[in-house]
């Protein structure tokens, strides 16, 4: 986008100088056109994101069936409801109960469910939360204000190979009395990765 | 290669910082290097996979570095080593920053619509092919003791532990993209069996391949 190189607040870090520079290159030389990288910027930003997971939590809530759907296969779960792609190519949900609580982590870098959740927030890339959530995750999760009894398993998935992970989070008591959409308002990014309850 | 991002059980890095946290690119040159990284791996311009070049950035570099930084630094080696470009070039043009002066305005809406279709594109089944595999769920598996210099994704952490096989979903070339596929199994630990008897109760599952298992 022509804006990157206009009118800036502060000065440019040397990794934002060499980005422009290489654009610029590619661009200048032919190999590549911004219009492709704007559209991948776009599509992260606009279209994929956690409101698609939210759509699929909420659908489980309301469906039972298409919850047994979701729990058994999510890969194809999710893609009936029109979600796929790079980073869900084997997906798996994990389903919260009463006496099962779930949280997801990738220790080596940031794997992460893209089709359902977007890319990830800074937070799970930190060093932080990558070397605790596999050590200490009731710690850590006290710090997002998750409180997790004790009689309740924590299970931790430490994504490391090809299977992307998302949390099915409990449903609110009035789930009946409410709408899909309703519902759908109610599930959060943090829900889906596991550091809310 | 056991580097610094294997960083599953380390001390020191204190709490977990959470700001603006909504944001996907706090800014434009972010998405830039995600945009680029997508567009040079699709289009062939870049060689290698971004992760192996991540993890060999420097330890003291990578862990001062952000996120969008080390991938910055992995999409410019994957463009050094592909011929796209060369150092001298960049450097040169971070010395003397200017727009392309030449094809800035083209575009290219046939590739941006393929690119863009593969990245959102619902695969019919789940990855994973269906190999033999020599464990089964429910069997006590060991990591092996190992120090493998290549692109591997086994962390350290759980090494000499003893879990079970919880589940198989299934066979996929090794991370440093070994053909053919392997079998890879999730797996099951107490969190006592990796950190000791004062560890916090729980489980820890991790999907492992079988050439890390005996």
């Amino acid at each position: 986008m022509s804006e990157t190189h206009g009118h800036h607040p502060k000065p440019k870090t040397p990794t934002e100088q060499r980005v422009e520079a290489i654009e610029a290159l590619l661009v200048e030389r032919g190999l590549i056109t911004s219009d492709v990288v704007d559209a991948i910027v776009e599509t992260y930003e606009r279209d994929v994101g956690p409101m698609n997971g939210a759509r699929v939590v909420a659908r489980a809530w309301a469906d039972p069936e298409y919850r047994a759907r979701l729990l058994d296969d999510g890969t194809r779960a999710v893609g009936e409801l029109g979600f796929g792609g790079a980073e869900g190519e084997h997906l798996v949900v994990l389903e919260n109960t009463e006496d099962v609580h779930n949280v997801v982590v990738c220790t080596l870098c940031s794997c992460y469910p893209w089709p359902v959740l977007g890319l990830p927030p800074q937070w799970y890339k930190s060093s932080a939360y990558r070397s605790r959530m596999v050590r200490e995750p009731r710690a850590v999760l006290d710090e997002f204000g998750t409180s997790v009894a004790d009689d309740v398993e924590l299970r931790v998935w430490d994504s490391s190979a090809e299977v992307r992970y998302m949390v099915l989070p409990l449903a609110p008591d009035d789930v009946t009395d409410r709408s899909e959409d309703e519902l759908a308002g109610l599930v959060t990014r943090d829900h889906m990765i596991g550091v809310v309850r | 290669m056991d580097g610094v991002h294997d960083m599953g059980g380390m001390h020191g890095f204190g709490e977990v910082e959470r700001k603006d946290d909504a944001t996907v690119f706090h800014e434009p040159w972010e998405g830039r290097t995600f945009g680029l990284m997508i567009a040079t791996g699709a289009t062939g311009l870049r060689s290698g996979s971004i992760r192996p070049g991540i993890e060999a950035i420097d330890p003291a570099t990578y862990l001062g570095s952000s996120y969008f930084e080390r991938w910055a630094r992995s999409v410019e080696s994957g463009l050094l080593d592909a011929g796209s470009l060369t150092s001298a070039e960049i450097n040169d043009r971070v010395a003397s920053p200017e727009p392309p002066r030449a094809h800035q305005d083209d575009t290219n809406p046939e590739l941006a619509r393929r690119l863009i279709g593969a990245l959102v594109d619902r695969p019919r089944e789940p990855s994973g092919d269906d190999v033999p595999g020599h464990f089964a769920v429910g069997d006590s598996v060991t990591v092996k003791r190992m120090a493998p210099a290549g692109h591997h994704r086994c962390p350290r952490y759980v090494r000499g532990a003893t879990g079970t096989v919880t589940r198989l979903p299934g066979g996929w070339p090794h991370a440093d993209d070994d053909e053919p596929p392997e079998a890879t199994y999730t797996v099951r630990f107490a969190m006592t069996d990796l950190w000791g008897s004062d560890a916090e109760p729980g489980w820890l599952y991790i999907d492992l391949w079988e050439r890390y298992l005996a």
